[in-house]
């Protein structure tokens, strides 16, 4: 066997190593109810910014601290601190990624990740309400 | 019914329509007439591909004139002007808006594509011509189909950059798309949306069309391997793809780092570089083109070495921008990226052009005759499975089959070369080093696929839900749920794998040069490398010193050396072997510079400086969640202490679409105290016995200069500063971050930077007001409610309001509050000082007849209204509801400020890689020509 392809084959192992190891490292993504039965691990949980609630941020009071209410896959309603200053752009968001664990009853996100209406182009585009000038 | 429409450039609409039509099928034609010339030695193939190539590059380009002159003439009638132009957009953004949507990205592309194969074909190409001009053809005959924009049904082939508005399918049958004079009725028409304010920035007209040529570049190293299997000759096109592939990765590496620099300068995430999707799928054909490219350059010096790995990665570099491509413009990346993308409803064309190029890349790599014939028709019968509604399991098959096929070709045909290189030879480490550049690309292709890969996972979710049943095995149950994401910790996810990868990559471009080709030159290298190695050593000891290093950063260290010893060992290359023959030292230049960037990066992110954090251990006594806060609160007219500079928040001003906030900096001199200042550290007092400078911390300074008060007095405990080493010297210099008001978009926040040769302090706001907030007509805001004991104390404007004692109403002293004898009241005695003299006043708690009266109490001069809602008797706490004045109100802002330093080296890294890169590429052209002179 050639020494190049020994390289190779090292690599390949190595790779797969790592490779492997994303499946670890990644944060598991759950639905709040999951989180809420393992207080202390850190989960990832997608869902939807609700409405209903007004999104709380004083930085008078806490620079890094924002609360809200997010709605997962299942439907479950839950308050959620985020520890960073509110995002731009949250209550426009379509949907929300928090990366946080659940301390005291409290689901308590380090991260977040949101998708927003997009930020190329397409709201819509469409003139359905334009009206004659007069 | 024929509606003439009044105004409309209806025939621009049908003229490029037109052009777009002719260039597919004139593409079609081309591809076709080159196809049969490959093995038909007659002239007529070759001439109907040559004329029909022509014809459908004059329409490409013929398009893409029209469009410009659209956009010059500001035709608004047409979807894609109206909705990234507008009137009041300047000649560069106009320019820019061409590139503003996927529909002129795909014509800018496919110009660049034109333009190469033009070049290519005006240097007698030869027997390559017909099998490279037939993959062009086939490719650009692709690209065409995505700006055909036809329906069938509801399936959309393509995006019609010439759609009129009234066309569009959102105003399909709207009325005023019978009018035949909608354009001068509709005030709408007037103008366009304009091109997205996110994106109107200088970078916007040089980045994106840098890096189409970047991405169109690897199109020609590819059609050129392609054409090598085809005719099986597995050694010319190696050698005439290398100035291809090298320009590629100048142009591509420009580019993407262009990229970064306009993230840096414009986008308020804090980096330049955040593996962000968009960002990792220009990387990583980069990665792979490179290793590409340095295969070439062994197959040229000892041909035949590592020939299927050669055909891989240049292969793979173009696969990856189709890729790419895909992934960004497909929506299938849905919310892993802050770019957030929109399916375009051409998902299926994408997908279809993606596994086209690899089937036929793949499918070459098989002997000529039954097995490729074999091999096409199960791809297309999986093709079939894909449309049929199976398109994870199909196209898992079709990979496997792929990567069947690149075997068989690697094991059974592939020239091998016919003895080993010895070990130290350079075609054996750069063999390496690519390899290596591969394993990173695959790493990052592999964390940015997540999405992808979780739509494989889907049909075996229940499989692996069993397996999780039966076992408990914590993976299965993650495979189960495919909902894979990566991390959001950068050092996990990609530092961990990507950094001991460029230490060796990085450490062989530092020695490779000195190797020489087929012959073990091991002897005396260590001497040659000895100067670098010491200049290496010295400087990162320097470094070391310089920026505080843990020991867990230890790979990153190691990396930091390996850029160094780089960039020392291919400068000294050039004065040792090169003797400063500058003409040829292209190489060891761009070296230099990927050195320098990687350098940059690594070092610039590792020891990022956080300034605005709070790292007061006092303040992170009395509140642990504090001392993680990145964010520095800043009240308007404030100036406090941020690192090595005093900030002052000075005003908030509109400045065309941005709101500025303009902060001051102020240099930091020693705080001086004269004898008998009173000053509190750590909840104690201390007074000052001699005049003096403060010392930078306060433990040397209180030695000989501060006596501890045991017992203070009243007037000293309320005048008692905190201590501080330092106050704002004078004047340095204002920076304005910015938040950028988009009515489309939401408000986005810009960064401001202050630059020094070593350093840069970058800052954005993280939060702050646009505009004045609500209030009345009198200008009283919105109250807020505070829950107040004796003694607490509040922040109002400038003032601070205490609540200084409570006392019950007492009989005799109602008639003077004006209460009835029957009525309860609480007396809370507040004071209001700072800014203007102390005012004390009372505010009343009644119940009579157990109802709640309110007792309001205004303060207009000082702008302050307080009522109390409730009074607490367990708790001695009052309810109380608080309003401000406008005229008293006091703006605050949250900044963040980092300090990144030696940043600069990686931009000067960027210039001089790809300045030696084109110099390489310059070379080469001339010593082509040289040998072509000679020959004749």
């Amino acid at each position: 066997m050639s020494r190049a392809n020994i390289v190779v084959l090292l690599l390949v192992a190595v790779l797969m190593g790592a490779l492997l190891s994303v499946f670890t490292t990644n944060s598991e993504s759950v639905v709040f109810a999951r989180a809420f039965a393992e207080p202390g691990v850190e989960f990832k949980v997608s869902g939807t910014l609700d409405p209903d609630y007004p999104v709380i941020y004083d930085p008078e009071v806490a620079v890094a601290k924002t609360r809200f209410h997010m709605r997962d896959k299942n439907g479950e309603v839950q308050e959620v601190i985020l520890q960073k200053a509110k995002p731009t752009g949250l209550e426009q968001s379509e949907s929300i990624d928090l990366y946080g664990t659940v301390i005291d009853g409290q689901f308590i996100a380090g991260e977040m990740l949101m998708k927003c209406p997009s930020k190329y182009n397409e709201q819509s585009h469409s003139l359905a309400d334009a009206t004659n000038a007069p | 019914m024929d509606i003439t429409y009044i105004g409309e450039w209806t025939w621009a609409a049908s003229l490029g329509r037109l052009f777009l039509a002719v260039a597919f099928a004139a593409g079609l034609m081309s591809t076709i007439g080159y196809v049969f010339a490959v093995h038909q030695p007659t002239q007529r193939w070759m001439k109907m591909g040559r004329w029909a190539f022509r014809i459908h590059a004059a329409s490409i380009f013929g398009a893409s004139v029209l469009l410009y002159l659209l956009i010059f003439c500001h035709r608004y009638e047409f979807q894609y002007i109206w909705k990234h132009l507008n009137d009041a957009m300047p000649l560069g953004f106009m320019v820019s808006s061409f590139w503003g949507g996927q529909e002129g990205g795909f014509l800018i592309w496919m110009s660049w594509m034109l333009i190469l194969a033009l070049l290519f074909l005006r240097r007698d190409p030869g027997r390559l011509e017909a099998p490279v001009m037939a993959i062009h053809g086939g490719v650009l005959t692709g690209l065409s189909s995505m700006l055909l924009g036809l329906y069938f049904g509801d399936f959309q082939f393509g995006l019609d950059p010439f759609l009129l508005l009234r066309e569009a399918p959102q105003n399909a049958g709207l009325p005023w798309t019978f009018n035949g004079n909608y354009l001068n009725l509709i005030p709408q028409f007037a103008d366009g949306q304009g091109l997205n304010p996110l994106l109107q920035n200088y970078w916007m007209v040089i980045h994106p069309p840098t890096l189409f040529l970047g991405f169109a570049s690897t199109l020609m190293p590819f059609a050129m391997a392609v054409a090598g299997l085809w005719l099986g000759d597995h050694k010319t096109w190696m050698r005439k793809a290398i100035t291809w592939a090298f320009f590629g990765v100048a142009i591509l590496g420009a580019g993407i780092l262009m990229g970064g620099a306009w993230a840096y300068e414009a986008l308020s995430f804090g980096g330049f570089w955040a593996w962000d999707p968009v960002e990792n799928s220009s990387l990583v054909p980069w990665l792979v083109l490179v290793a590409g490219a340095h295969l070439l350059l062994i197959n040229q010096n000892k041909p035949g070495t590592a020939v299927t790995a050669t055909y891989l990665m240049v292969g793979l570099s173009f696969l990856l921008v189709v890729y790419s491509t895909f992934l960004t413009k497909s929506g299938i990346l849905g919310d892993t990226s802050v770019h957030s993308f929109v399916d375009s409803g051409i998902l299926p064309q994408l997908l279809a052009f993606l596994l086209g190029n690899c089937i036929l890349f793949s499918v070459l790599f098989l002997p000529a005759g039954q097995e490729r014939n074999a091999f096409a028709l199960i791809q297309l019968l999986l093709a079939v499975g894909i449309a049929l509604g199976q398109p994870a399991i199909c196209i898992l098959l079709m990979l496997v089959l792929m990567t069947g096929a690149i075997l068989r070709g690697h094991l059974k045909h592939l020239p091998k070369p016919d003895k080993e290189s010895p070990l130290w030879t350079r075609e054996f480490w750069m063999f390496v080093g690519g390899m290596l550049m591969f394993a990173s690309a695959v790493h990052i292709t592999f964390q940015t696929s997540l999405p992808v890969l979780n739509h494989f996972l889907a049909p075996f979710s229940g499989l692996f839900d069993q397996l999780f049943q039966s076992t408990g095995w914590p993976l299965a149950r993650k495979l189960a749920a495919h909902d894979l994401a990566p991390g959001t910790d950068f050092d996990a996810t990609y530092h961990a794998v990507q950094v001991p990868l460029a230490f060796l990559f990085i450490s062989i471009t530092a020695f490779a040069q000195f190797l020489r080709y087929r012959i073990d030159s091991e002897k005396g290298l260590f001497i040659k490398l000895l100067r670098s190695l010491i200049t290496a050593a010295v400087m990162t000891s320097v470094f070391l010193l310089a920026y505080d290093f843990a020991s867990w950063e230890a790979p990153r260290v190691a990396l930091l050396f390996a850029c160094l010893w780089s960039a020392s060992a291919n400068a000294d290359y050039v004065f040792q072997v090169l003797k400063g023959q500058w003409n040829f030292a292209g190489a060891s230049l761009s070296h230099i510079g990927f050195a320098l960037v990687i350098f940059g990066a690594v070092l610039s992110t590792a020891k990022k400086d956080i300034i605005s954090a709070n790292r007061f251990g006092d303040l992170a006594m009395l509140n642990e969640s504090l001392s993680n806060e990145e964010d520095l609160l800043l009240l308007q007219g404030d100036t406090i202490a941020m690192g090595p500079y005093y900030v002052c928040y000075r005003e908030r001003r509109q400045d065309g679409i941005h709101a500025k906030f303009a902060v001051d900096y102020f240099r930091t001199v020693p705080e001086a105290y004269t004898k008998g200042e009173v000053v509190a550290r750590d909840g104690f007092l201390f007074q000052c016995i001699t005049d003096h400078t403060a010392s930078p911390d306060f433990t040397s300074d209180l030695e000989s200069n501060w006596t501890f008060l045991p017992m203070p007095n009243e007037r000293q405990q309320r005048e008692a500063k905190a201590w501080s080493a330092g106050k704002p010297g004078p004047f340095a210099f204002t920076l304005d971050p910015r938040i950028q008001l988009n009515e489309q978009m939401g408000n986005a926040p810009e960064p401001d930077t202050k630059r020094y040769w070593n350093r840069d302090l970058y800052t954005h706001i993280k939060w702050g007001r646009v505009s004045d907030p609500d209030a009345d007509e009198e200008g009283w805001m919105d109250g807020r409610k505070h829950d107040m004991m004796r003694r607490d104390s509040l922040v109002i404007g400038k003032s601070i309001l205490a609540l200084d004692s409570i006392s019950a109403v007492t009989r005799p002293q109602k008639p003077g509050y004006g209460l009835l004898d029957k009525d309860i009241a609480v007396a809370a005695h507040f004071r209001l000082s700072g800014n203007g003299p102390d005012t004390t006043f009372t505010a009343l708690y009644i119940v009579r007849d157990s109802l709640l009266i309110p007792d309001m109490v205004t303060l207009q001069e000082r702008g302050v209204k307080l009522r109390i809602d409730g009074f607490r008797p367990a708790e001695a706490t009052f309810e109380t509801v608080i309003w401000e004045n406008l005229s008293i109100r006091r703006d605050f802002i949250v900044m963040q400020a980092i300090v990144f330093p030696q940043i600069n080296l990686l931009w000067l890294g960027c210039l001089i890689m790809t300045a030696g890169a084109l110099m390489a590429v310059r070379e080469r052209k001339r010593m082509e020509l040289r040998r072509k002179s000679k020959a004749a």
